[in-house]
């Protein structure tokens, strides 16, 4: 993964100069106590790898402790009192980067990312990332955006089309909106990209993330191709994504009807651990993943009218659909066993 | 177009006298007339005002003596206040606006028709867009009396509009409003000791402040549009953080018990204001896209959805005894 930072992404103009570079959040954006036990431990393992004998980097590290506290405190009495931002999309940036730190870690050490091609995602302007899906909570997605938070050299937080059922659920639904997530409908699509957003959507939809375990890393059916009209329709061009990994942390083995029609989801899937754990089940297993980002598909060379082109519109969704594919196939070879 | 003649429905209502007021010191208007069964809340000095029920035939014959060239339909009830009875309020709606189009009808003089209507049309859904446009107010099925109210007065309005190509029929959809003289769903839910709210939901919101819905419907009245137009304040605002500002404690109910608590707390007298669409609207949200506002019409609010709340919650601070958690903490 090298990425020199300050290249021109997507080999479009490069970004104006005027633009702070974004940095990704750290530790301390996080809500008390986690953030104090993280900075804690942070101050800790710099208090000892800067080479000074155990007793006074502790005692350096219980020093910081008391102002994190109070950093801690300050910012959850302001959030309390309605001292915080959300978009007109209901994205809270602050709630985000709090999750940054468990995320993080689920990034490096629970599924070891490996990522390539960062290039390829413009660092402004509208763009629509499209993606391979597994699992119906959207992992894939969230590592998407770890890996432009983390790797790309001007990051951004990406928005994504999330499955509607989730925001018919208590806490999932403000959250998710909270960290950027939207309803998968057309309009809002057209609406983000129109704003200049970053968008990502998975085509495969619930016939992706329902995929049984032998069926992993076979694309599905990418819909009518609704994500190209909308790319077509905004001039946004298409940057397609293989995620390796995603497709192995909740091996689905059957799936019940019964159970999907009490609870209301599109599918109820059975996987060795759940539901037979419980909320234990849901822990994801910790594959080796792999993230491409693939060189973009432009789409401004075809004209306003081009998103009503039937025949335009299946190729370019076939093309973006083989692209996913191919590099599927490859990142396989290339990450190796799943669970080494 | 010099010496308008204009009418107003629910001129007793606050916005009613308000624009009545307002239209009187325009010179451009020669005639306001305000139609009622309530008196203009203040002394109005030059409107006519015409003591009527909207539901009575009479106003048939009323209408066209007045000789206006603009009607605005402002008696369109979004909750069944104190002593209003649900079907009261379904009779005024529907009927009532059925016998204004039919004094249309017979008004030969008649040229604009604006009516303010609601947002709630949308409906209040999970899976819906985030940002409904004016052509969306098909995309769900009408789900409470409301809704199915406002979506009738529609169909008659789009049915007169067809057969009076002459006449611009202008529908206004307003999200519900908030602000300091105003007494709405909203304001009444925020004026509740504690809110309930749905366990695990914090939806977006959208109000319209007070003063800005009331500019919109003039700059309606001077520049009248064909078909629907949303009338909100940019940008939304989660419900969390709108009780937050205003200083409420919320008191959180698990879905599936939020209809009977509801019934009881009408029941002892609590919250009268929880209609089903309320209901709905806490759980799910709404917003609607105002590009049609600002670049068509013209119009653009001065109050965003935070101001507006913030504006609401600047006057209410003096009413507590107890003070609010967020003066505590950001006091100086």
């Amino acid at each position: 993964m090298s990425v020199r930072p300050g290249e021109p992404a997507l080999g479009r103009e490069p970004p104006p100069s005027w633009l702070p570079p974004r940095t990704p959040p750290s530790g301390e954006a996080t809500l008390f106590p986690v953030g104090a036990a993280l900075s804690f431990v942070r101050r800790l393992r710099e208090g000892v790898e800067s080479g000074s004998d155990p007793v006074s980097a502790l005692a350096g590290a219980i020093g910081g402790l008391p102002a994190d506290a109070q950093e801690g405190i300050d910012r959850a009495m302001r959030r309390l009192a309605g001292g915080y931002s959300e978009d007109e999309w209901g994205f809270d940036e602050e709630f985000a980067d709090a999750l940054f730190p468990f995320l993080e870690f689920m990034y490096e050490r629970w599924w070891r990312v490996q990522v390539e091609g960062t290039v390829h995602v413009p660092s402004h302007g509208p763009a629509l990332m499209v993606s391979n899906h597994a699992g119906i909570v959207p992992w894939d997605g969230i590592m998407i955006g770890m890996a432009i938070l983390k790797e790309h050299p001007l990051p951004r937080y990406p928005r994504f089309l999330v499955l509607n059922w989730a925001f018919t659920l208590p806490y999932v639904s403000f959250a998710l909106r909270k960290v950027g997530g939207v309803v998968a409908s057309p309009y809002n699509a057209i609406r983000l990209l129109e704003q200049g957003e970053l968008v990502g959507v998975f085509p495969e939809g619930v016939k992706g993330a329902g995929k049984d375990w032998g069926d992993r890393y076979r694309l599905q059916r990418f819909g009518r191709g609704g994500f190209v009209e909308i790319a077509l329709r905004t001039r946004a061009p298409i940057v397609p994504v293989a995620v390796v990994g995603s497709e192995e942390i909740h091996p689905k083995i059957g799936e019940s009807a019964l159970l999907a029609r009490a609870t209301g989801a599109p599918y109820f899937p059975i996987t060795p651990t759940f539901p037979l754990l419980g909320p234990l089940g849901l822990v994801p297993l910790p594959s080796k993943w792999r993230i491409e980002f693939c060189e973009p598909i432009p789409t401004e060379e075809y004209g306003p009218d081009a998103a009503e082109d039937r025949r335009l519109v299946f190729e370019l969704s076939e093309r973006v659909r083989d692209v996913v594919q191919e590099k599927l196939y490859e990142g396989l070879v290339k990450r190796g066993r799943a669970f080494a | 177009m010099a010496g308008r003649r204009v009418l107003i429905t629910g001129v007793g209502s606050y916005l009613g006298t308000e624009l009545a007021r307002r239209l009187e010191r325009d010179p451009e208007i020669e005639y306001v007339a305000g139609l009622d069964t309530r008196p203009p809340r203040v002394k109005l000095e030059r409107t006519d005002y015409l003591e009527a029920d909207i539901r009575n035939p009479v106003i048939t014959k009323l209408l066209p003596q007045t000789e206006v060239d603009t009607v605005v339909h402002n008696q369109i009830v979004r909750r069944p206040g104190p002593g209003m009875s649900a079907q009261a309020m379904h009779d005024i709606n529907v009927i009532g606006s059925l016998q204004l189009l039919g004094a249309c009808e017979r008004s030969p003089t008649v040229r604009t028709i604006v009516i303010r209507g609601s947002a709630g049309i949308y409906g209040s859904e999970p899976q819906a867009p985030q940002f409904f446009t004016e052509e969306m107010s098909r995309l769900y099925p009408l789900r409470t009396r409301f809704q199915r109210d406002v979506g009738e007065i529609e169909n008659y309005f789009e049915t007169y509009s067809r057969r009076h190509p002459q006449v611009t029929c202008m529908m206004l959809r307003y999200q519900p409003a908030i602000g300091p003289s105003t007494d709405s769903q909203v304001t009444r839910y925020l004026g509740l000791p504690v809110v309930p709210t749905y366990l695990g939901f914090d939806p977006r919101l959208q109000f319209i402040h007070v003063s800005d819905g009331l500019e919109a419907l003039l700059a309606s009245i001077k520049n009248p549009l064909r078909g629907a137009v949303n009338v909100a304040a940019p940008g939304t605002i989660g419900l969390t953080k709108m009780i937050r500002l205003t200083g409420k404690t919320s008191i959180p109910i698990a879905a599936p018990l939020f209809p009977t608590v509801a019934t009881l707390g009408r029941r002892l007298g609590a919250f009268s204001s929880l209609s089903p669409d309320f209901g709905r609207l806490l759980r799910y949200g709404r917003a609607v896209d105002t590009r049609r506002l600002v670049e068509e019409v013209g119009f653009r609010p001065r109050f965003d959805g935070v101001a507006a709340v913030e504006d609401y919650a600047r006057t209410q601070s003096g009413k507590r005894i107890v003070p609010a958690f967020r003066d505590l903490v950001t006091s100086p």
